[in-house]
């Protein structure tokens, strides 16, 4: 198994899957060609590129561990034994970028200091909107096989979602909206920010691994999961 | 039996600690290496703008009532209504949030 993989039977076992990559493909290439002319190169790759490797990994953790899979895409990638199509890993970064400027864009007319409350706001506000979004997405994606969570999966589901995922979206934009608002509000320069975008991710990570650890462990104990 | 993620990285963890190692070393060495500080710029948010048909409306906006549209009508044609009209409320919420503080806000300045 390589790290790049192709499927040469597109959409098989799914229905309307060509509107739904057509969309992520159209949203990608307009946010990043907006996001290099407002924000520059280095700034672009500080936005785009972290989110990219930590999905990658959480996404592909997610197939390797059999919670759910995605059948009928053309590109996978597989970095720890899971094979994630490469549509969703660029969705996963347009889910970041734009929740955290919308978030930016509320907070902004609300609480003006920016401050690190502010950073802590415009981040929950970043994780509701995307939680809002993905509450309209992921039903009509399991019903379509764009992917497909395993019917054994215990706990509260929402139109057969488990709520975990839910949790999870919240938590992981959350986290990547702070440390991409702490590094992009940081002093350094420009060259050392890109850098510590992509490093910084060991530290992200463990945050969003000990918080989603707990709360699975707190579903578990009020038995909820 | 499937794993939740935080079990599989559990399971893997000679896999994923030399890489989490690696990176929180870097990020203490970045850290404190001399800095060339900059001044932080921040950026105005006014200039996320974009009129059409005499509506100004804030791109992130824009983009996100794109995906909500596209979602509805794929929600619509997959015969899939009531998950479809519920999740559809549910992520009306954020836009319909942004237009009313954007409206409220323009309203203000003008009296």
């Amino acid at each position: 198994m390589g790290f790049i993989e192709i499927n040469l039977n597109f959409g098989e076992n799914t229905s309307l899957l060509a509107p739904f990559i057509a969309m992520i493909s159209i949203v990608w290439v307009f946010l990043v060609y907006y996001s290099y002319k407002k924000y520059g190169t280095k700034k672009t790759i500080m936005y785009f590129l972290p989110i990219i490797i930590a999905t990658l990994l959480i996404e592909s953790a997610g197939v390797a561990g059999g919670r759910y899979y995605y059948p009928g895409y053309i590109i996978y990638l597989s970095v720890v034994g899971g094979a994630v199509p490469l549509i969703i890993i660029l969705a996963w970064s347009v889910n970041l970028f734009l929740f955290m400027y919308m978030g930016k864009y509320f907070i902004s007319k609300v609480y003006q200091k920016q401050n690190y409350i502010q950073i802590i706001l415009i981040s929950l506000a970043a994780g509701v909107f995307g939680v809002c979004l993905d509450l309209l997405e992921d039903p009509i994606a399991h019903y379509n096989n764009w992917w497909i969570w395993e019917t054994s999966l215990n706990g509260i589901k929402f139109f057969n979602v488990p709520i975990l995922n839910f949790i999870g979206w919240f938590v992981l934009i959350f986290f990547m909206s702070v440390a991409t608002l702490l590094i992009e509000r940081s002093r350094f320069s420009e060259n050392r920010k890109v850098l510590l975008s992509i490093s910084s991710l060991a530290i992200t990570g463990s945050a969003i691994f000990i918080f989603h650890a707990l709360i699975v462990r707190l579903f578990e104990f009020v038995g909820l999961s | 039996m499937e794993k939740t993620i935080v079990q599989f990285i559990l399971d893997n963890i000679f896999l994923f600690l030399p890489l989490g190692i690696t990176g929180i070393v870097v990020t203490i060495i970045l850290f404190f290496l001399p800095k060339q500080e900059a001044t932080p710029k921040y950026e105005d948010v006014k200039t996320d703008f974009i009129t059409i048909f005499k509506i100004r409306l804030n791109i992130y906006v824009l983009v996100y009532l794109f995906i909500w549209i596209i979602m509805v009508i794929i929600g619509v044609l997959s015969n899939f209504f009531i998950p479809t009209l519920i999740g559809g409320i549910i992520a009306a919420v954020p836009l319909v949030l942004l237009i009313i503080l954007e409206h409220r806000t323009n309203n203000s300045k003008v009296s």
